[in-house]
């Protein structure tokens, strides 16, 4: 589906068009929201207007309270990324490294990957208690399926014949993990890890709206509670901007460096 | 090993048994540490019990119903995905300029962690069914639009020309050609939907504490009744799991031979 | 027809060849199924002589891959030996160089990277690699591509890599299996061109393994006719064409006497390959 966006000649004309539609789009998104703010027909309070929300934006990133709780999540976000990461890693290297390990254990990741993890909170919280150590937990739970299913993958889908060329110069153990193996999965076990790190991401976020005192998680529901609705959406929004903002940053990482 | 070596049912599934025979020793072991506490009783319940509390949740907790409320949140939601996700991706890959507009922005609604914005919905909602199908529909959505137009864009010219040599109309050659060439991506795309449906329908269940299972978990977790915790839990996990199974053996099932 | 040997005669080296590499020795190979062994290689012989061109043609399942497998060291020998320079082969042997019939360049490396992997193996110094490996490189008429990644070349231009990876190990004997099978008409012609070139300049023995009857007469002179399950030898076809040969020969009386030759040998193995096939999926 890329390949015909990046086939086809950018003309200039069209290039303006996609823009231009674009920005209408972004556009009549946000009058029909103002409208809808203005109309009355839902509460004010609920649906407060661009510039409630623009000043709420403004107080947000001007007050400590944010980059005090950012911080905190930030931090556990890491923790539980590398926590999953690496042993999500381990598991997938050995399931893909091995068709008996494969055929006896991956059924149970792959059933277990797309179950909604976040019920298992009041677990972490029992095992790891009600501060950040039950959000890390929750956000490690959640890195660890797709990281080591796609390391698995990634192992499994590197071309028997690459490997074959390896064998047919005589490459020792090292050298075939070093320079075939590791550089063949380079692609999806960065995926993997992108993954794993948006659904860290989910699993700490929410974690923390549920039960919790410090994060952004909690900042959310605090400012739910207060009724400060344009507080709420300002954070939202900061939230969406910092999650798309990594993803696209790890996105050009996976891409970087060689030209497929 | 010689007896096994030697079975050819043993020998042919070795692995699988292996496989299964680490996870019930696994349970066999936590038993175990349990019941000489050197796991915690009361953090970890043994597996034993929570095997109990299962005819305690199904007969006390009437987890049957909660279930069916939940699945009407998931089936609502994964109807209103299929109505709006498949014309989507057609009016995508009909009109090539919205598509070269927000292709990007779809694909990037999938990667989002749009479940975070419940809170919005329960602003707009109310704690209803509706903050939960609403959720459940923008996170099933973009995999269904974009297989959608991922499989109507990627039907063989061939079958185009065919298709334009026989003269048909517009609307002929969607029904006629492109719509059952795109079909197997187009069922790929709804059973990822549904089951993004789900997670998120669960989850929200059971964050802001209302409907079907998401909230029984909850209360027994408050009340302290570890073992009917797990069972609950497992409960859910079981439901996902065959949900994801029959939606797997569905699309294999419904996909034409190729 | 004094240019046909009969199999049982190709036990010892005939006596044009000049001294033998590679000889393999009633070779058979067996893998065990399910349903019993099934035999795809059965008691083969043949010797390849130093600078000697040698190909191998069978119809599809007629276990010429098997025998690549073999010569290569990346399958195991059930009956019998293969030896290059007098050596037993069990794995892959340093005098071996391999060219696979798939796409086998590494996509992470440029051309010139992929050249010098052998070398990198071997542990050489890397400004000393790469000027071995542009050497490679040009010798398959790839200079001026050394930067680029596998991605931006065609089909015939990738094979040329994976042959200049292989020849930059300098091994004695040159294995390819069907090397130009998933390349067009036109620069399968030009590619066989280019290693008719290449074994010239370097007196490079080479064995090839092919399906394609024009392609084993253009480039050999001898070529082993395999039997369709299992895998026998059915004949060994001398090539006695002069050389430096080109594709320009193609249209000669006695380059089309040979073909016919030797597809009139494998058209009653093909056909019952065929019939096979059709069998299988009813």
């Amino acid at each position: 589906m890329a390949a015909t966006g990046t086939l086809t000649i950018p003309q200039k004309s069209k290039m303006d068009a996609v823009l231009v539609l674009r920005i209408a789009i972004i556009a009549s998104l946000l009058v029909f929201w103002q409208l809808l703010s203005m109309s009355g027909l839902l509460y004010e309070d609920v649906v407060p207007g661009l510039p409630q929300i623009t000043a709420g934006l403004y107080r947000l990133l001007t007050t400590t309270e944010f980059y005090v709780n950012l911080k905190v999540t930030a931090g556990e976000i890491l923790a539980a990324s590398l926590i999953g990461g690496l042993t999500g890693m381990i598991a997938g290297l050995s399931l893909g490294g091995s068709y008996f390990m494969e055929r006896a254990f991956e059924r149970y990741f792959y059933y277990l990957g797309p179950t909604p993890k976040i019920i298992f909170f009041p677990l972490m919280i029992m095992w790891f208690g009600v501060g950040s150590g039950s959000k890390v937990a929750m956000g490690a739970v959640s890195c660890f399926f797709p990281v080591a299913l796609a390391v698995a993958a990634g192992m499994r889908r590197i071309p028997p014949i690459l490997i074959r060329v390896g064998e047919s110069f005589r490459a020792n153990r090292w050298q075939m993990l070093t320079k075939v193996h590791l550089p063949a999965m380079r692609e999806p076990v960065v995926n993997g890890f992108r993954l794993g790190f948006g659904v860290a991401l989910i699993g700490v976020l929410l974690a923390e709206t549920k039960l919790s005192n410090q994060g952004l998680g909690f900042l959310v529901i605090q400012n739910y509670q207060r009724f400060d609705m344009p507080g709420m959406y300002a954070l939202l929004i900061a939230i969406f901007v910092i999650a798309v903002a990594v993803n696209a940053a790890l996105g050009r990482l996976s891409r970087g460096g060689r030209r497929r | 090993m010689s007896t096994v070596a030697r079975d050819p049912f043993l020998r042919r599934w070795a692995p699988e048994l292996t496989g299964a025979a680490v996870i019930i020793c696994g349970f066999l072991l936590i038993e175990l540490l349990v019941r000489t506490a050197i796991l915690n009783p009361y953090v970890v319940p043994r597996p034993s019990d929570v095997l109990l509390a299962f005819e305690r949740i199904v007969v006390e907790e009437q987890i049957l119903s909660r279930f069916l409320v939940t699945a009407a949140e998931a089936g609502t939601a994964a109807v209103l995905v299929a109505l709006i996700g498949i014309p989507l991706g057609t009016l995508l890959q009909g009109v090539p300029l919205l598509r070269k507009a927000t292709e990007t922005w779809i694909a990037g609604m999938a990667a989002a962690p749009i479940v975070l914005i419940y809170p919005l919905f329960l602003v707009i909602f109310g704690r209803s069914p509706w903050t939960i199908i609403a959720i459940a529909v923008l996170a099933g959505l973009p995999p269904v639009a974009m297989l959608t137009l991922e499989g109507l864009s990627a039907v063989r010219p061939a079958l185009v020309d065919t298709g334009r040599s026989f003269r048909l109309s517009r609307w002929q050659m969607f029904w006629k050609i492109m719509f059952p060439a795109a079909l197997p991506s187009i069922f790929s795309g709804l059973r990822i939907g549904l089951i993004f449906a789900l997670i998120n329908v669960v989850g929200v269940e059971f964050l802001i504490n209302f409907g079907g299972l998401g909230p029984l978990i909850n209360e027994l977790a408050e009340r302290y009744d570890m073992p009917g915790t797990y069972a609950a839990i497992c409960f859910v996990v079981f439901v996902s799991i065959i949900v994801f199974v029959v939606m797997e053996r569905l699309e294999k099932w419904l996909r034409p031979v190729r | 027809m004094n240019d046909m040997i009969r199999p049982e005669q190709i036990a010892q080296p005939p006596v044009t060849a000049p001294e033998p590499m590679l000889v393999i020795d009633h070779v058979t190979k067996r893998f065990e199924t399910p349903d019993g062994p099934v035999v795809a290689v059965d008691n083969i012989s043949l010797t390849v002589g130093r600078g000697e061109f040698v190909s191998i043609i069978g119809p599809s399942g007629c276990g010429k891959s098997t025998l690549f497998n073999l010569v290569g060291g990346l399958l195991s020998i059930s009956d019998g030996t293969i030896r290059i320079d007098g050596e037993a082969i069990n794995g892959p042997h340093k005098s071996i160089g391999m060219v696979f019939q798939e796409d086998a360049t590494f996509p992470w490396r440029t051309v010139i990277d992929n050249v010098a992997f052998p070398l990198e193996l071997q542990g050489m110094a890397k400004g000393e690699r790469l000027e071995r490996a542009r050497h490679f490189v040009s010798l398959v008429g790839l200079h001026g591509f050394e930067k680029r990644y596998p991605a931006e070349l065609s089909g015939g231009m990738r094979q040329r890599v994976s042959i200049a990876r292989t020849l930059a190990a300098e091994p004695k004997l040159l294995l390819m299996d069907e090397p130009f099978a998933a390349l067009d008409e036109q620069t399968r012609l030009l590619l066989g061109d280019k290693v008719l070139q290449i074994q010239q300049e370097l007196n490079q023995t080479v064995l090839l393994i092919t399906h394609n009857i024009t392609e084993a007469v253009q480039l050999s002179d001898r070529v082993l006719i395999m039997t369709y399950r299992p895998g026998r030898t059915k004949r060994i076809a001398l090539i006695e064409l002069p050389r430096p040969r080109t594709s320009e020969m193609l249209s000669s009386d006695t380059f089309g006497r040979y073909v016919a030759e030797v597809w009139a040998d494998l058209r009653e193995e093909a056909s019952r390959g065929m019939q096979d096939a059709e069998r299988g999926s009813r």
